[in-house]
């Protein structure tokens, strides 16, 4: 955490322009959001409503999404998958289909499961967990082969035709949500073994039921109602409508810029963030697939807003120091006439 | 303006060579920089070399090629208008010029003699405005990237997903450009522009020998003047 302040401090003092644009971009980006007629989706996720399906093996949305997806999910032939040259590894969970407890390529929701102590007492806390559906997203911003479109209702969807696998989207977002499958995709056609690595699958908002006006299957299947779907504007009312009875917290609002996902939550999310990741340490797991829930994480391409405008003066700055060298130029050539 | 020294033409402007110097170094941050969007640095275990853990933070990399394409637009736009302020058209390809610099080429491999050129040989007006071409594309792509991740800016996803192709081969071809305007300076014939890319000054001898066109004119306007 110490690490990326420092990080973000060097990018917004790198210029004095840099902040100036950031101020000025940061504030018109609220009159935008204020104005802008919306055709955003959102959830609702209620922390105090979930309980896990403790009785059932898998929670109801976890099984919903993964019969939902089935077509979607990788299909791998396993006689070519082939390591990252000059890795020895490669990333594959064709032969892990059936793990439903962190986010694979075959499995894009799971429930996280914490205890924490608050307000005296030991709670169990579940956590579904999947993409936020972020409002400008890192994912999309970064992919160099802009694989990763932001829809209009708010989805946030990987073009499995057009990602390389590089799993740069993952690095990039807060929660490490995209999973690589190696052994599909664009790379196979190319030079497998020395270039592209699979591609990155994760939840897409169930765009095609979007469409189409029906709501995500995962919404549908949970018994308890945990999940509410709508325009994302009333589900931003609706999370901090119930943080406000139960006396809790939202998660995803401000997370990453925004994000089409509110968590409510009676524990503060600073909580189950430090017992995830507390758990993390002691089951040594660390590979993507199990995400943190930092709050207020940094939208990273928000740093950036600054620096483009800097590229946006660049070219009036250029034309500016041209016309005043050519005039320099005359002048000088007038004086040498006028010096003979 | 126009200085001279004994024995010396005075090729390059201060205001040239800091355009050829700017813009070289920062297409070179912009190509370093830009394969690290490419996640290849680590993968490829360059990260692992000594020093060399940065390339693998985006967060780096990004605000590394932010840098080097804030420097290069501007160097890009002083560059095209100074010259259309001035007049001066001396590196534009004319007409004829593809089959000039063939008889260029055969003549330095037949040691024979070549056809009188310009100020510029007519194979490097076709390198400047393939070079000019190439990089115009980056630029011009490359600002629709960085507006694409205003989180204001709408861009319709086509669009993106052209300019980021055009990006991505662009790169490729303007390395390919860089590795043939190096390669030029194989032949010896070639080396004797250096200098003027550096102090600004070539030898006269060369110019006689080689620019003849131009160094008439040059003689033309000292008679006049
Ligand atoms: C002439 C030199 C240039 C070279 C060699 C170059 C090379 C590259 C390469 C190889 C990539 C990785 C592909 C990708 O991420 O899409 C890239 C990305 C990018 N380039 Fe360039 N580029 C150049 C100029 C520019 C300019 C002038 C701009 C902006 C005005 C620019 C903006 C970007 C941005 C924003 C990205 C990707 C990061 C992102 O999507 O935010 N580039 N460049
Ligand atoms: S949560 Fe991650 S994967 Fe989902 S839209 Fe946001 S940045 Fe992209
Ligand atoms: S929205 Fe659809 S794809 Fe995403 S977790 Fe729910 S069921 Fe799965």
């Amino acid at each position: 955490m110490s690490n990326r302040l420092t990080r973000r401090e060097f990018i917004k003092n790198s210029s004095g322009a840099v902040v100036l644009g950031t101020v000025l971009l940061t504030g018109a980006d609220k009159v935008f959001a204020q104005t802008k007629p919306s055709t955003d989706k959102g959830t609702v996720i209620d922390l105090t409503q979930c309980d896990g399906c403790s009785a059932k093996d898998t929670p109801a949305c976890v099984l919903a999404c993964r019969t939902k997806n089935q077509d979607k999910f990788p299909k791998v032939d396993s006689d070519h998958l082939k390591p990252y040259w000059p890795q020895k590894t490669y990333e594959d969970w064709s032969d892990k289909q059936d793990i439903s407890n962190r986010l694979t390529p075959y499995n894009w929701t799971f429930v996280d499961k914490v205890v924490v102590e608050h307000n005296g007492s030991t709670k169990e806390v579940f956590v579904p967990k999947r993409c936020m559906h972020c409002d400008n997203p890192t994912c999309a911003g970064v992919c160099p082969f802009s694989a990763i479109k932001k829809y209009e209702n708010g989805a946030v969807v990987i073009n499995d035709n057009q990602c390389m696998g590089g799993a740069k989207c993952r690095d990039v977002c807060p929660w490490d949500i995209p999973q690589r499958q190696a052994g599909v995709g664009l790379y196979m056609k190319l030079a497998p073994e020395y270039l592209g690595g699979g591609v990155m699958y994760k939840c897409d908002f169930c765009a095609d039921l979007l469409k189409v006006g029906k709501e995500p299957a995962c919404v549908n299947a949970c018994p308890k109602g945990a999940i509410s779907f709508g325009t994302k504007q009333s589900m931003r009312e609706l999370a901090y409508n119930r943080a406000k009875e139960v006396a809790g917290f939202v998660y995803g609002d401000k997370e990453n810029g925004g994000t089409s996902t509110f968590y409510v939550s009676k524990v503060p999310f600073e909580k189950i963030d430090k017992a995830i990741k507390k758990q993390k340490q002691e089951t040594n797991d660390f590979k993507p697939g199990r995400p943190t829930m930092e709050v207020n994480i940094e939208n990273k391409l928000d740093s950036f807003s600054g620096m483009a405008l800097s590229a946006a003066i660049a070219p009036i700055a250029g034309i500016a120091a041209a016309g005043f060298a050519a005039y320099n130029k005359l002048k000088g050539e007038k004086n040498n006439h006028e010096e003979e | 303006m126009k200085r001279s020294k004994h024995g010396k033409i005075y090729r390059q402007s201060l205001s040239n060579r800091l355009v050829h110097w700017g813009a070289a170094f920062s297409i070179f941050s912009l190509i370093i920089s830009g394969f690290g969007q490419m996640p290849m640095y680590k993968r490829y275990n360059i990260v692992k070399l000594p020093g060399a853990e940065w390339l693998g933070d985006y967060s780096i990399t990004l605000l590394m090629h932010y840098v080097g394409a804030v420097i290069l637009i501007f160097i890009v736009f002083y560059h095209m208008f100074v010259h259309l302020f001035q007049k001066e058209y001396d590196a534009i390809p004319k007409r004829g010029d593809v089959k000039e610099s063939w008889k260029i080429i055969k003549a330095i491999i037949t040691k024979g003699e070549e056809p009188p050129s310009e100020k510029y040989l007519a194979e490097q007006r076709l390198a400047y405005l393939a070079i000019g071409v190439t990089v115009l594309i980056l630029v011009i792509t490359g600002i629709i990237k960085v507006i694409k991740n205003i989180s204001i800016a709408f861009i319709p996803h086509s669009i993106v997903t052209i300019s980021t192709t055009l990006h991505n081969f662009a790169t490729f071809f303007l390395i390919f450009l860089i590795i043939a305007h190096l390669a030029a300076f194989l032949i010896k014939a070639n080396r004797k522009l250096l200098p003027g890319m550096i102090t600004g000054y070539v030898d006269e001898e060369y110019v006689k020998h080689r620019h003849i066109k131009w160094y008439k004119k040059l003689v033309d306007k000292k008679n006049r003047s």
